[in-house]
């Protein structure tokens, strides 16, 4: 018992021995001379020099991302100019007047820009196929580059293709806002609406930037 | 005889005690919303309330998670910068924040995956500071042999991390690619020190940002491979990848505005370099702007932004040459801005929040980060680095609130229904499903 007693004492003592010691060696150091950076970071002399803050202009070049022209798809076949699809007057999205070329939604991002860039052709029409016939049979890693008005260009890989019904039309998985920069095709598939002269369901590739 | 700082094993010592001495719990609470520290309440003069959103569930937890790594990031690289230039009053403020950060994500790593990895964690993660403190005090010391041993302990530290996180996921989470991750993260740390040492600001200022996108990326990879499969698919709905994306750039220009301005209001030679940073982040953002509404909307939000950069700059130089004049006249830079940027959100988000609840949010950023600087123009570290630590949970919530007006305004206007691309019949004969 008599020595558990002294040994805490001693421990304490030992322990603030050590921290003292350990002060006293930091503050040696920090005042040591020939430091490589006296003022990197810490507050320097106040006005002795000249600040390059003083004439800091900020960034105002706004770097936009050029418009889409043209879409070539390889395994599709597919090299076809691309021209601008808005909104019809139900709110629905506008569609290519032609079914041999393609058409970009130009409410949303471009390709390449941060968010979904959405691209949409024809998959037939009365007089036969249409450029996106093939769309549904697109297997994981199909490659799509998208010729911009610059003559740059962007690549996506296609990551999967759904078969959605337009009742259940996932709007916000095609359309909605996020910052990654990815593509989405869209034309139509499944079975066809004799009545309405048009399909029930659209079929939709998923692609992100390569 | 070391040129800079006192034995490497002295300060890998007084960083353990400074590491042991806020224990899981006992320290700082998890930051969590409460009206009283609701946004736009900093200032008297007003009673203005941003809705609180709610922070419970594991997404939100998980984008929390995103948020603080990338605090670390920043706070380790401060913390080693501060240890190379020998400053101690910095280093003690430095490591105090980062202790912080790291109470706070033990907490929520407890939250997230139970109190039982919150408890292997924190050890681990503290061993892993205590490295980086190492290796930036070899290359304060130019001890070549030392950092190489603080580099390979570092690395040691790193790999059982890596196999905690794998181990964890089940199987989601390859030990390979877990090791990879952390150590890019080790690279960043001691890659952006290893220029700062050579005072090659550019590169040390590069990689203190990409480290910062690292770790908050980090962050989702983690929650991805450890959260429950129910979980991870509600992180991958557009409105919660735009509430980690909009947080991420928010969160980061948090870390760059508070850095350029503690170079301005220092005056120290790596105020270039933190600028350029501070100016990649204003064009990203103002890009996520231009997506989310025009391109035309993306260059009126820059131009708005970039004063709102150039006032707070000018302001903190203006702290550093102790002139009042020029201060007030930053200050008015701020108040127009308010008033212009509180408009734009307003009408870009068909006023789902007042003009005056953005005005009240956007004038405490200002007001925190300006007492920032005043706070460093005097060499009060501590009270820095406690304003600087909730300039960017201000910063985080507000991005939350924006992200959720942004994203509600823009579904309005999306594309209703499928579209009408086939007219012909013949699909459905080539096309099996």
């Amino acid at each position: 018992m008599k020595a558990r007693k002294l040994r805490v004492p001693l421990l304490a003592a030992a322990s603030l021995i050590l921290v003292a010691v350990a002060a006293v060696v930091i503050l040696t150091a920090v005042r040591s001379p020939g430091s490589a950076h006296p003022a990197a970071g810490s507050a320097g002399p106040a006005g002795s020099e000249p600040n390059p803050a003083d004439s800091f202009k900020s960034v105002r070049s706004y770097a936009e991302v050029p418009a889409p022209v043209r879409i070539r798809i390889p395994a599709m076949h597919i090299d076809s100019k691309l021209i601008n699809l808005g909104l019809r007057s139900d709110g629905s999205v506008a569609v290519p007047p032609r079914t041999d070329i393609a058409g970009w939604y130009d409410g949303g991002p471009r390709p390449g820009q941060p968010g979904p860039a959405v691209i949409l052709g024809h998959v037939d029409s009365k007089d036969g196929p249409g450029i996106f016939i093939d769309l549904h049979a697109m297997k994981a890693g199909t490659l799509i580059q998208v010729e911009r008005a610059d003559g740059s260009s962007v690549t996506f890989a296609i990551t999967k293709v759904q078969k959605v019904s337009k009742t259940k039309f996932p709007t916000d998985l095609v359309y909605a806002p996020t910052l990654d920069p990815t593509l989405r095709l869209v034309t139509c598939g499944g079975s066809f609406d004799p009545a309405k002269g048009s399909y029930r369901d659209n079929v939709i590739a998923f692609a992100v930037e390569t | 005889m070391p040129k800079h700082g006192g034995s490497p094993r002295i300060w890998r010592w007084l960083c353990a005690g400074l590491v042991a001495a806020l224990p899981i719990g006992t320290a700082v609470a998890l930051h969590q919303p409460d009206s009283s520290r609701a946004l736009g309440t900093l200032h008297d003069d007003s009673a203005v309330f941003l809705p609180a959103a709610p922070q419970n569930t594991a997404a939100d937890q998980a984008v929390r998670l995103q948020a603080l790594l990338g605090q670390h990031s920043a706070l380790a690289a401060d913390l080693m910068r501060s240890r190379i230039r020998g400053d101690d009053d910095f280093v003690q403020a430095a490591n105090a924040a980062l202790n912080k950060n790291t109470d706070d994500m033990s907490a929520l790593v407890g939250q997230l995956f139970g109190a039982g990895a919150a408890k292997v964690f924190s050890p681990m993660w503290s061993q892993h500071i205590v490295g980086l403190v190492s290796y930036a005090g070899a290359l304060a010391d130019h001890n070549d042999s030392e950092r190489k041993t603080s580099k390979a302990e570092l690395l040691e530290y790193e790999n059982k991390l890596a196999d905690f996180f794998s181990g964890g996921s089940k199987g989601r989470l390859s030990q390979a690619d877990a090791r990879e991750a952390v150590h890019e993260h080790v690279d960043h740390l001691t890659g952006q020190a290893d220029a700062y040492v050579d005072k090659d600001y550019a590169t040390a200022d590069k990689l203190y940002r990409q480290g910062f996108q690292h770790t908050y990326a980090l962050g989702l990879a983690l929650a991805n491979a450890l959260l429950p499969q129910a979980d991870v698919a509600v992180l991958q709905q557009p409105i919660w990848r735009l509430r980690s994306q909009l947080g991420e750039l928010l969160a980061e220009h948090a870390v760059l505005i508070e850095d350029t301005t503690r170079a301005a209001a220092g005056n120290t030679p790596d105020f270039t370099a933190a600028a350029d940073e501070m100016n990649a982040n204003t064009q990203d953002l103002s890009a996520a702007i231009g997506t989310l509404f025009s391109a035309s909307a993306g260059k009126q939000f820059q131009g708005m932004w970039a004063s709102h950069v150039e006032a707070l700059v000018a302001y903190g130089a203006a702290a550093a040459a102790r002139n009042q004049d020029r201060q007030q006249a930053a200050k008015a830079r701020l108040v127009t801005f308010e008033g212009q940027m509180s408009a734009f959100l307003g009408g870009a988000t068909a006023h789902k929040l007042t003009d005056a609840q953005y005005a009240a949010a956007l004038r405490d950023h200002d007001q925190m980060l300006m007492q920032h600087a005043d706070a460093y123009a005097a060499k009060d570290y501590v009270k820095a680095h406690d304003i600087g630590y909730d300039t960017y949970n201000h910063m985080f919530d507000l991005a939350r609130t924006l992200a959720d007006a942004f994203g509600e305004s823009v579904a309005e206007k999306l594309p209703q229904g499928g579209a009408q691309t086939g007219y012909g019949g013949e699909a459905g004969l080539v096309a099996t499903w």
